[in-house]
């Protein structure tokens, strides 16, 4: 095996040896946060950098199929893919995961022996992450898809002398196994309508569904379906978004935003995999079903985030309405990639900011974080209350922020492919988002603080919450070159 | 270039406030009046040596950011554009001079002015549709929170229903705005394009045209208020802090007049000419609507706020009365609006200051201790009733008789106005200012001081300015607006009344 052959899954072998070296260290040292903090750090820059090496070869004329065997007398599955869109989605992985640790590290400090496993399921679930936007297959999207929701299962449960949290634990490992059942169903039939699992190549879905005309399609959308079923699942689209406000609510609020952001960006990636490489065929089949889940999604999520009392939980129900908006852009197939992109970007970090900032307000090890607690704020913690409210601004979609750009994207995306109606339903439901993070932020600048003890903010948390508050403005600004870099992200 | 940093000025304005350090809290508020000087001068530079006659936009300011969307920093100024430039450069300095009493978190107090000044002057120079929307309702944020920080009693509620009125507005706006970029953008072969010029050059079919009218009309009707959509105006403005009622009725109410006149009368003549007479009624029924509801508020700040709706209903009668002289006449309101009602809620304001309460009931007799108020709260009075000589007056004469020509019913209505608003006035300032001291507690009111004399003194100049001499506004107004009408009279089979010379000359 030569070197271009490992460049593909290198980010993924970095972060299993990362992970790998963790271990053995709990084995040698006695506590070995510290060491297993700079290997994490070190393991996740290393993919990142890695991806940026791939970004590079790519631009050399790089493969970008990689396949089971090298024999050409065998039949030859492409099992990665290494093409811009991977790359992109291992670029905001990557940061997610390092902005997400720096964010969970106060909860690490906390966690006493068990800071060493907490680091190597990150390692793990992060590359099962990448896997699942990688994938050219999909068996190895599966694999991807259980390697990241296995760990974190576990994190999500981490703080186990809190019953709420083994509760969210055990609701998100039966839900999310469910998913995994559904998807993994929905492979098997579509692997029964075309006869591969995978989505490029000779005897891949594409070629065939392009090259032969499917008489009966019923098991091959019955099959896409359940694709369809198990990623809205993960991503946490209405109607399959139950899981989601009450594991956000139980998981420790230090890295439930990691949790979140991570979950969604290899999600959505896998989505636009199954969806765009290898169904462009069917796509009057699928658009209309995932233009109602986007409009199930925004409804759903934006009138019961308008009705929820606690932090955490508005933001996992203005995460499903969000999901419904990020959706929206998938309506126009490969045209709306770029403004899906943006929107997955920019609402990642500002999911991570969000919570970085709740895990403050409530304690990162707490899950309910009760809009009691930030009434307020302004004056217990000026500056944290102000970018908190340029976040919620931010996810509002309100002008010269990151969202405004965004949500013009996926309505821009969605109104050219014919959506209208979407798009005047997405526009309504913004508005009674705005009423959800207004609310937020009268309690915040409007409210009585409860007691006047001024909050400690960790510097880590402090560097991130800023960072994410500033690009909110300067990605609102100035969005054009990632607007530029994510039109280039397209998937093979 | 000037145009970008009339926007920008006040925006670098709130960065310079935002960096002052707690040590040195003292430079906040002159320092944020001095950051609103520089674009009065660009404002009345750009007036001075704006080209007189020439209906197209000057000053024009094109980079485009996105050749593929069609987006781009697209600015420029005509006619109708310029006076709201000018009004709002004027009001701001107004604003924050007379925002003293502010001492709770001053600093993010005068950044969300600016940001406001900033967002309201972007809202009148973009060509750019996508632009405009942005300012227009980024203007959300610094008015709501102005509202919700440092209003009075009921600021919480007030708040979150200017929010959620204005932002019901805007998605229609937005999404008739992506529409026709959509639009527009296959007629040039573009994803989509946002440029307003080109939008102009692109025909559009007429269930299209009534469709989108629809859509850009409801966000700026919100704005204008345009009954029965005006249910968040008195609350707004009543809680507002000074400052904020100031611009609220000073200029944010004109961002929908303008609208109305940018958007829907420039790009859908024939939905324009289909819907003037029902939009010309609903703007009648402002007028009297307005008048009424003021006589009997108890609340002073209340009734001024109600007083709005009526004279907003005159801009709103005399667009649709799609005449040269109606379509002056609107513009002419809105600046003679915003500079008078500036001035009242300013004198409401003071008298606030000193005693705590906005009702009518708590005054009277308040002439005898506080002279030099009185008379200035009479004049303005006076110039919001439309007393010839003063800046009332003109625009709403001009308004009777451009709808004269077309709707003679709704002008003699509307004419009912005038006297509605003589009554409601009069009859507040003869309960506040004539009479004995009937309470005690107003024995010991001390007139105005020299900075709250300075502050209204230029308003009063203004007035009577642009009252007795309007013909440099007019000069300047009416180019834009008769080409807005020729263009309706070019695309559509209606013809626009001719009535003697062009108005103008003077308001006696």
């Amino acid at each position: 095996m030569n070197n271009a052959a490992l460049l593909p899954i290198a980010p993924e072998v970095i972060l299993l040896a990362g992970a790998l070296v963790v271990i053995l260290l709990l084995a040698i040292f006695d506590r070995p946060y510290r060491e297993g903090g700079i290997v994490a750090f070190t393991a996740l820059f290393a993919a990142l950098i890695a991806s940026v090496f791939q970004w590079m070869a790519l631009d050399d004329g790089a493969d970008s199929l990689y396949f089971s065997a090298q024999d050409v007398s065998v039949v030859r599955l492409p099992m990665v893919v290494m093409d811009r869109y991977a790359v992109f989605a291992g670029f905001e992985i990557f940061v997610i995961a390092i902005v997400g640790l720096a964010v969970a590290w106060r909860l690490v400090q906390s966690l006493g022996e068990r800071r060493a496993e907490f680091l190597a399921l990150v390692l793990l679930g992060v590359a099962g992450l990448h896997m699942m936007a990688a994938s050219a297959n999909t068996v190895m999207m599966f694999i991807g898809l259980e390697t990241a929701s296995l760990s974190f299962y576990v994190l999500a449960g981490f703080t186990r002398e809190r019953a709420d949290a083994d509760e969210a634990a055990v609701k998100y490992f039966l839900l999310g196994s469910l998913a995994s059942a559904i998807f993994i169903y929905g492979a098997s039939l579509l692997f029964a309508g075309t006869a591969s699992t995978s989505f490029y190549g000779a005897g891949g879905i594409r070629e065939f569904l392009t090259e032969n005309v499917v008489t009966e399609p019923a098991i091959l959308l019955f099959g896409m379906g359940l694709l369809i079923v198990g990623l809205s699942f993960k991503v946490s689209a209405a109607p399959f978004h139950q899981w989601a406000p009450d594991v956000y609510q139980g998981a420790p609020a230090g890295v439930v935003g990691l949790l979140a952001a991570g979950v969604k960006i290899a999600g959505f990636a896998a989505l636009g995999r199954v969806l765009i490489s290898a169904l462009p065929s069917l796509i009057d089949e699928w658009a209309p079903l995932l233009a109602i889940i986007a409009g199930v999604s925004m409804v759903i999520g934006t009138v019961m985030a308008a009705v929820q009392n606690d932090v955490k939980r508005i933001l996992a129900y203005s995460g499903i309405a969000h999901a419904g908006y990020i959706m929206m852009a998938f309506v126009a197939g490969r045209e709306g990639v770029a403004a899906m992109w943006f929107y997955l970007v920019t609402y990642a970090l500002t999911l991570l900011g969000a919570f970085a900032v709740a895990s403050v307000v409530s304690g990162s090890r707490s899950g309910r974080s009760p809009l009691t607690d930030w009434s307020g704020l302004s004056s217990r913690a000026p500056g944290l209350a102000w970018a908190m409210l340029i976040i919620l601004l931010g996810m509002g979609g309100i002008p010269f922020t990151k969202g405004f750009v965004a949500k013009i994207g996926v309505f821009t995306a969605a109104s050219d492919a014919g959506y209208q109606w979407l798009m005047f339903l997405a526009l309504f439901t913004t508005v009674v988002g705005l009423y959800v993070y207004f609310r937020v932020a009268a309690v915040m600048f409007m409210g009585d603080a409860e007691d006047d003890e001024p909050l400690t903010i960790p510097i880590a948390t402090a560097v991130v919450i800023g960072l994410v508050a500033i690009s909110t403005i300067l990605l609102g600004l100035d969005p054009w070159p990632l607007l530029e870099i994510a039109g280039e992200a397209l998937p093979l | 270039m000037v145009l970008t940093w009339l926007v920008l000025l006040p925006a670098i304005g709130a960065m310079v406030i935002a960096l002052i350090p707690k040590s040195r809290r003292e430079l906040i508020f002159p320092l944020s009046l001095a950051m609103t000087i520089p674009p009065l001068a660009l404002a009345l530079w750009i007036a001075v040596s704006f080209a007189v006659g020439d209906p197209f936009f000057q000053f024009t300011v094109d980079y485009t950011f996105s050749e593929t969307l069609g987006i781009g920093w697209r600015l420029g100024i005509d006619g109708i554009s310029l006076w709201m430039v000018v009004l709002t450069a004027v009001l701001f300095p107004l604003a924050i001079a007379a925002s003293q009493s502010i001492t709770d978190q001053t600093k993010q107090y005068m950044v969300a002015m600016l940001i406001l000044e900033a967002a309201l002057l972007g809202v009148f120079v973009a060509l750019d549709m996508l632009l405009f929307f942005a300012f227009f309702e980024i203007v959300l944020v610094p008015m709501y929170l102005l509202i919700g920080l440092w209003g009075s009693e009921n600021r919480r509620y007030a708040s979150m229903k200017f929010v959620l009125f204005t932002a019901f507005g805007s998605i229609f706006l937005l999404g008739g705005i992506v529409v026709l970029a959509v639009l527009v953008g296959d007629a040039i072969g573009a994803a989509t394009s946002f440029d307003f010029r080109l939008a102009m050059e692109t025909g559009l079919s007429s269930t299209t045209q009534l469709w989108l009218f629809a859509a850009f009309g409801i966000a700026f009707a919100v704005k204008v208020p345009i009954v029965p959509l005006h249910t968040w105006l008195a609350d707004a403005h009543t809680e507002a802090p000074t400052a904020g009622s100031v611009i609220l009725a000073g200029v944010l109410l004109k961002m929908g007049g303008y609208g109305l006149l940018r958007f829907n009368m420039t790009l859908f003549p024939e939905a324009t000419v289909d819907l003037a007479t029902g939009l010309a009624v609903l703007g009648t029924i402002g007028i009297v609507y307005g008048a009424v509801v003021a006589i009997v508020q108890p609340d002073v700040k209340r009734l001024v706020a109600y007083s709005s709706i009526s004279h907003m209903g005159f801009v709103i009668l005399g667009l649709f009365a799609l005449t040269s002289q109606g379509l002056s006449g609107g513009v002419f309101v809105m600046l003679s609006h915003g500079l008078v009602t500036g001035a009242l809620f300013l004198l409401v304001g003071m008298l606030y200051d000193r005693r705590h309460t906005r009702l009518i009931d708590d005054y009277g007799g308040i002439a005898s201790v506080m002279p030099i108020y009185a008379g200035f709260f009479l004049y303005m009075a006076f110039a919001s009733i439309g007393l010839p000589g003063l800046s009332g007056f003109v625009g709403e004469f001009l308004v009777l008789v451009g709808s004269y020509l077309t709707v003679p019913v709704l002008a003699v209505i509307g004419a009912s106005g005038v006297v509605l608003a003589a009554i409601y006035l009069l009859w507040a300032y003869e309960r506040i200012f004539t009479g004995p001291v009937s309470n005690p507690a107003n024995q010991v009111l001390a007139d105005l001081g020299l900075r709250e004399i300075a502050i209204i003194v230029p308003l009063i100049v203004l007035v009577l300015a642009i009252g007795v001499y309007p013909r440099p506004v007019l000069d300047r107004i009416q180019p834009s607006v008769d080409r807005i009408l020729e263009r309706i009279e070019a695309t559509t089979s209606y013809e626009v009344p001719e009535y003697g010379a062009t108005p103008g000359g003077g308001g006696s």
